[in-house]
């Protein structure tokens, strides 16, 4: 009995899915930038498989060109296996389609992720890349370190004004989640330099919510640590919020084409969860959490 | 504290007002002697970071021989690039530990931590869990799913799946900087050195990391 309820829900969901998959309101403009945000996803299980079925449904309708990976790649291992279950076959669709995975490292992975190809980080654990207009630093929040930190200034310095700046990496700085909320301290560290240098956006991972923040010093902050694991009615929904989720797997597309980032984030049956256009902002005064 | 102190002074004009006596000369030996624990404490912070900057460039060279050591094992075996291949990491990450244990094969703990260093690293780590950056950085380690009652030992493989606990970075700042082939990280109460491309624990200092974190 409840396996035929099961079953006609999953077939209902996918049927709300695949006919939201039609009603993308994304501009498509010439040239834009598109790629697709996943965190805290590599567990191997059900659910992972799912929301990757939901990205190769929504990749046909919005061909988005890469993902950015905010950590938690790989949980429990780094055997071979692990890398196939928890990445290549979920993902392989997406692979096959010549879509590019730019990682970031979480607690739960292997640093020697960096050498794995799919993961396009140079054997680095921390680095930068260019799409259109659009300046991309992955770093790693595992490992602060002044090396770190002055690769980090530097970078963004010498890449001047003119492109959007989007930083990813796992802890996340602004969370209203319960299990771990706002990373503080590498706050401290990092938010004056993204402020100095005009960083636009922040995506990362760790809590396993979505959230998305009222913008602090002019910047736009994003958790997406629930595209695998999900922890259930974990948002404490503080003033900072302005929008959470935290009842069923996400994950997030994304174009940006001139001064404009148009966002959405989905769940694992396809309804929307969050959207909106977000121009680049004038610098606003940060608040506290 | 202070009012001790201007009770001393004010028995110290009495007792020079009454032409040193050998009753008044003992009063201030005692005095002297009991000064210099109050001296030791107020000068305590300077000796130890004289301390720390011994006992981490000890450490330093310490670790830059490890290096060497690392780039010779390594240099043994097939170079490694970014490859879609795991199994290749994963072989290269054995064979490279394997070579390590090898040439380490008497290593012990306080080989890279000596005794200098260990209590160099032990104090920037009091001072950051007693300083202004107490509080965050407990929270911080608290929120990197921190690995409870384990010990890891010298030469031995980092436990495949079990995370890593956040470093807070504000205590990694006070450590000094490592070459890429290390690593510091936070196992339980322990402070560990790790050879991040071999997976290979090269030195711990036991207990260091204050146990309400």
């Amino acid at each position: 009995m409840y396996k035929h309820l099961s079953f006609a829900l999953i077939l209902v969901g996918a049927f709300l899915g695949l006919a939201h998959a039609d009603q993308f309101k994304f501009p498509l403009k010439p040239n834009s930038v598109r790629f697709a945000a996943i965190g805290d996803m590599g567990t191997g299980e059900k659910p992972q498989y799912q929301i990757a079925q939901q990205m190769i449904s929504v990749h046909q309708a919005f061909p988005f060109d890469f993902v950015i990976m905010l950590g938690d790649n790989i949980y429990g291992g780094s055997a071979p296996k692990d890398f196939e279950k928890k990445f290549e076959e979920p993902y392989k669709p997406l692979l096959d389609a010549g879509v590019k995975f730019y990682a970031s490292l979480g607690n739960h992975d292997n640093p020697n992720e960096r050498l794995y190809k799919f993961f396009n980080m140079n054997g680095s654990n921390y680095y930068t890349f260019k799409k259109g207009n659009v300046r991309f630093f992955a770093l790693d929040s595992n490992y602060m370190d002044s090396g770190q930190l002055t690769w980090l200034e530097k970078q963004l310095k010498d890449a001047g004004n003119k492109d959007w700046k989007i930083c990813f990496f796992h802890h996340t700085l602004y969370s209203t989640a319960k299990a771990h909320g706002s990373a503080v301290e590498l706050r401290s560290l990092l938010e004056p330099m993204f402020i100095r240098y005009g960083v636009d956006a922040v995506f990362a991972g760790h809590d396993h919510v979505y959230e998305r923040i009222h913008p602090q010093g002019g910047i736009y902050y994003f958790t997406e640590g629930s595209s695998g694991e999900l922890r259930t009615g974990d948002l404490k929904r503080t003033s900072i919020e302005e929008k959470g989720f935290d009842v069923d797997r996400t994950f997030m597309v994304i174009e940006i084409s001139g001064n404009e980032m148009y966002f959405e984030t989905l769940s694992r049956v396809g309804n929307l969860i969050d959207s909106g256009t977000l121009p680049r902002v004038a610098r606003l005064a940060p608040k506290s959490n | 504290m202070g009012s001790g102190y201007k009770n001393q002074e004010l028995r110290m004009k009495t007792t020079q007002a009454s032409g040193y006596t050998t009753r008044s000369l003992l009063f201030m030996f005692i005095l002297i002697v009991g000064w210099n624990p109050v001296r030791s404490q107020n000068t305590a912070p300077a000796k130890n970071r004289l301390d720390v900057s011994g006992g981490y460039k000890e450490f330093l060279d310490r670790v830059q021989g490890y290096v060497k050591l690392h780039k010779a094992s390594e240099g043994t075996l097939p170079a490694l690039k970014s490859t879609d291949r795991p199994e290749l990491i994963s072989a290269h990450q054995q064979a490279l530990a394997q070579k390590i244990r090898e040439a380490r094969t008497n290593a012990k703990r306080g080989d890279i931590f000596t005794e200098s260093a260990e209590k160099a690293f032990r104090n920037s780590i009091l001072d950051e869990f007693q300083g202004a950056h107490a509080q965050d950085a407990r929270t911080t380690i608290q929120q990197g799913a921190p690995v409870k009652a384990i010990h890891l030992h010298v030469n031995e493989t980092y436990p495949d799946g079990v995370p890593f606990t956040t470093l807070p970075p504000t205590l990694l700042l006070k450590f000094p900087k490592l070459p890429n082939q290390v690593a510091y990280r936070i196992v339980g109460h322990d402070l560990i050195l790790l050879d991040v491309e071999a997976n290979l624990v090269i030195d711990t200092i036991l207990e260091t990391i204050p146990s309400d974190s």
